[in-house]
């Protein structure tokens, strides 16, 4: 399970890539798929409503011609004058009139195809037709008819039946829709008879039946009383197997709306025909959008490749990304290794060329460090030798043991016990363990001893003073400070002079420090003597120093730069040199951790 | 290094499963769509393909109204004429070879069609029967005019005119056909349940008009009391109209017939026939295109589906609903 916590840079950056990459797909992809339905469907929805204007539009026409020709027979002169009766002479001129009408309807007839017939029925028993050789149904009364009843309650205006079959005439039962008029005297006062105009339905029937809603849509049609005209199911509703909105379409004038069956929800598009008819498109709202499978599967496919070329980028982009961090870290794992001889590229990312620059840098001062180390170490050992050979300087023991010799042959068997005790106990003090760090109190017996030595050698010569504060002997020290100063003042203050030379040692604590003050009365030194004691190239010169240049240099090494020597000099009064330390207390774990290192 | 890289493979992994999964997923939804959008085909075999066999025009028409609403593929076929049973049994035979979903089979006879039936069963088509049944009970619907009920209104229908009393003749068409056997069954039970109306006897016209116009017209003169005809099918009733007209007793002898066409409106408006009793063709053509597609979805079905019957007098013969019964063709 551990793989899934994405460890690495690489594979957070691809995730991260992946998941916002997917994330957008996919809303994009939801997005435009629900945007390219809604168009298609608006699309398909206004198809439809185009399709089913055109179609009002066609009825529309064909009722207008209907009502043209029934405003051109109202208006005929000769129908009226015969509907009226008014040239009843003989029965000659009576069959005139009606041949010359029947010829007026039948020349309509033929320029119209679409125009069954045309009659008059007027209200005593005359009857024309345009049809000049059908013969009327013997077996039907055209006044129990409902075109005929409608036109009569009309009063003048015209009346447009539903489809229904016209049996009028024998032996013939067609599917016709019926314009009646009742034709009215000139005066308008009393009604002359009943104009039928049929028009063809197939006409109508041909045009509805080829028009496509769809794979499953239809067109139906119904009246004002909610009686269908037109409907390809128009059986199955009669016998109660199929309903149809029929109350929801008379309530809507004009426009659409929607049923919620489900999978089988229709889109009704209603459309006035302005003479009562209501034509209604009806669509499967699934088919509206048809290619709903297809449009689902692009866009599946589509998304599919975007997470496919999503997981490529990122893991190439990942991959360049990571790249410098990883090459960052072989070197890392290098310098580990202790090569410090390397550097890194620097890459063109800023953030990671930073980062590289900035570990080169710390790599390059790291080497410089452990150098400087290396260096400091070696100066240590090397000083440490040198105040060891200072300390067992083989003149002052020749001179020490000749001073012995001396007193012995003198009888001073005192001074002899007493300069040999103080000579024992400055070796064994130097020697002491090989510890670096010894106590001020060692320090404070081991310089007390040489002078102890010197004193007598130089009898005289030389007088000591030491003021050491109580306090300060339990501090730490590097040991062998005093001595080469001591020695120093010596032979190059107090030698040369005339007179008692004296040297005082005194110490001083301040909150962090400490401070000891060789001070002795002795010749002293100029500013350029002064200067040259800690210059390393001068102690080579006379061999004066070296023991005081070694003294300050393992100050130096030890405590640090701000430690060390300093001097105060006069020429004829004598010199001042101060030795500056830290306070460290004996169980400082300093001297530990440098023991540790050796 | 190596976890890094197991990581990423893991990623890249699971994205692929997923997309993957996803497509597999969509793949069979999309095709389990297509295959419930695209249902076997079905096939209809009729009794005739005849222009002029009305019955069978509407019935078609009704088949293919249903093949729309329901987006299912239907062919219709069958032979020339009723009575070409050879042919109808090789087109089925045809018609197996092409393994529709169902078959929907209006027999033309009872009996010599039950082995076309059980091979049909054998291949795993559903069979439904339609209009005219066989002797078998394979078929797992049978879509018609319930015709005894459709005998009982024609019955009712007679009963009424005669006003309680008279005698009744049956002018049938072929002997033995199941369509004939109902529709007398049903006229009998309700006339024979009063004993002040005789039914003198059944007749058969062999489905010949002119042979239904002769028996009529001597059984009118042998029994001048003959007061109530029932034809069982368009040509008896016609002929027997035919018959009654010529004698002039017309509304004298009532005359209830069975079905439609322009000589049965022509008698209904003249006032020789009172009452015709007619079946839903369209509707059958539907109903059994529905009761196919159920049935090839694994859904029940009735074993006997009813597409109903309606009583037509000169009356109502022009309403709206019965008109698009009697005339179901607008181009004439």
């Amino acid at each position: 399970m551990n793989s899934w916590r994405f460890k690495s840079i690489q594979s957070n950056i691809t995730l991260a890539f992946v998941l916002l990459i997917v994330l957008t797909s996919l809303i994009l992809s939801l997005v435009s798929y629900y945007l390219s339905k809604e168009a298609v469907q608006t699309n398909a929805q206004q198809y439809t409503t185009e399709l089913i204007k055109q179609v009002n539009t066609n009825i529309q026409t064909y009722v207008t011609s209907m009502k043209n020709i029934a405003n051109l027979a109202a208006s005929n002169r000769d129908i009226r004058a015969y509907l009226s009766g008014e040239q009843t002479g003989t029965l000659v001129e009576k069959q005139e009139a009606e041949a010359k009408i029947s010829d007026f309807f039948h020349s309509i007839l033929i320029s119209r195809s679409d125009i069954a017939s045309i009659n008059i029925f007027g209200y005593e028993g005359q009857f024309v037709t345009g049809r000049q050789n059908a013969r009327l149904n013997p077996n039907i009364d055209v006044t129990t008819l409902p075109w005929y009843k409608n036109a009569l309650r009309a009063e003048g205006e015209n009346v447009i039946s539903s489809s229904h079959v016209q049996p009028i005439f024998e032996d013939e039962y067609r599917w016709v829709v019926s314009l009646s008029r009742e034709l009215r005297s000139s005066d308008g006062t009393h009604g002359l008879g009943i104009l039928n105009v049929d028009l063809n339905f197939s006409v109508m029937n041909n045009m509805f039946s080829t028009i496509n809603l769809g794979k499953r849509g239809y067109l139906f049609i119904v009246d004002e009383n909610g009686n269908i005209v037109y409907h390809p199911q128009q059986q199955l509703i009669y016998s109660n197997l199929k309903t149809e909105r029929i109350d929801q379409v008379l309530a809507t004038r004009s426009g659409s709306f929607m049923t919620e069956e489900g999978a089988d929800s229709r889109m009704y598009t209603v459309q006035d025909s302005g003479f009562g008819w209501k034509v209604v498109g009806v669509s499967y709202v699934k088919e509206l959008v048809s290619n709903k499978n297809e449009m689902q599967l692009s866009f599946l496919a589509l998304g599919l490749i975007c997470v496919v070329i999503a997981v490529m980028l990122s893991v190439f982009l990942s991959g360049r990304l990571s790249k410098p961090i990883k090459q960052l870290q072989e070197h890392m794992k290098e310098v580990e290794k202790g090569n410090f001889d390397i550097q890194v590229p620097v890459s063109f990312t800023k953030e990671i060329g930073r980062l590289a620059r900035t570990f080169n840098l710390m790599v390059a001062k790291i080497k410089e460090l452990m150098d400087q180390v290396v260096r400091d170490q070696e100066l240590k050992r090397k000083s440490e030798l040198n105040a060891l050979q200072a300390q067992i300087n083989p003149h002052f023991l020749y001179n020490t043991l000749d001073s012995i010799v001396w007193m012995a042959e003198s009888k001073k068997s005192e001074e002899v016990v007493l300069m040999t005790s103080a000579l024992a106990k400055l070796f064994r003090a130097s020697i002491s363990r090989g510890e670096e760090l010894v106590p001020i109190r060692t320090e404070m017996d081991h310089i007390t001893n040489y002078l102890t030595i010197q004193k007598m050698r130089y009898k005289d010569k030389i007088d000591y003073e030491v003021r050491i504060d109580e306090a300060i002997l339990g501090y730490k020290t590097i040991k062998i400070i005093l001595q080469p100063i001591v020695e120093n003042a010596i032979y190059h203050g107090l030698k040369m002079q005339q007179g008692v030379g004296k040297i005082t040692i005194m110490s001083e604590e301040t909150d962090t420090d400490i401070l000891l003050f060789v001070i002795d009365n002795g010749i002293g030194m100029d500013e350029e003597k002064m200067r040259s004691l800690l210059m390393r190239d001068a102690r080579r010169d006379n061999g004066r120093g070296v023991g005081i240049q070694n003294v300050h240099d393992r100050l130096q090494l030890y405590f640090g730069s701000e430690y060390g020597l300093t001097f105060e000099s006069e020429p004829g009064e004598g010199t001042t040199v101060t030795i500056r330390m830290p306070k460290l207390h004996e169980s400082a774990g300093r001297r530990d951790s440098w023991e540790s290192e050796s | 290094m190596g976890k890094r890289i197991m990581s990423i493979r893991a990623v890249l992994l699971l994205l692929l499963a997923a997309g993957g999964a996803a497509a597999v997923m969509y793949g069979i939804h999309y095709f389990s769509g297509q295959m419930n959008a695209k249902p076997k085909q079905i096939t209809v075999v009729i009794k005739s393909m005849e222009q002029s066999m009305e019955f069978w025009q509407v019935l078609s028409d009704g088949v293919q109204v249903a093949a729309k609403e329901f987006g299912v593929k239907v062919k219709v076929v069958g032979p020339p004429t009723e009575s070409d049973i050879e042919e109808q049994i090789a087109i089925l035979e045809q018609e197996i070879l092409a393994r529709p979903g169902a078959i929907v089979m209006a027999a033309t006879d009872v009996n010599r069609l039950v082995p076309v039936a059980e091979k049909i069963n054998q291949a795993g088509i559903k069979l439904l029967t339609l209009d005219s049944g066989i002797n078998s009970k394979l078929p797992l619907s049978f879509i018609a005019t319930d015709n005894i009920e459709a005998g009982k209104k024609a019955g009712q229908a007679m009963k009424e005119l005669l006003g309680g009393s008279g005698r009744v003749a049956i002018i049938s068409f072929v002997q033995g056909t199941a369509t004939q056997i109902d529709r007398e069954l049903g006229v009998r039970s309700v006339l024979e349940e009063n004993e002040d109306i005789d039914v003198i006897g059944t007749y058969y016209s062999d489905g010949v008009e002119q042979k239904a116009f002769d028996t009529t017209k001597r059984l009118l003169l042998e029994h001048p009391d003959l007061t109530g005809i029932v034809g069982l099918n368009e040509t008896s009733t016609v002929g027997a109209g035919k018959a009654i007209r010529e004698l002039g007793l017309a509304g004298e002898v009532k005359l209830v017939g069975f079905d439609s066409s322009i000589n049965e409106v022509k008698l209904l408006e003249e006032g020789v026939m009172q009452v015709t009793v007619i079946q839903k063709p369209f509707n059958m053509g539907y109903l059994s295109v529905k009761a196919a597609l159920q049935t090839i979805n694994g859904e029940k079905v009735p074993p006997i589906i009813d597409t109903g019957s309606v009583v037509i007098t000169e009356q109502n013969m022009y309403s709206d609903e019965n008109q698009k019964l009697l005339f179901p063709f607008v181009d004439r």
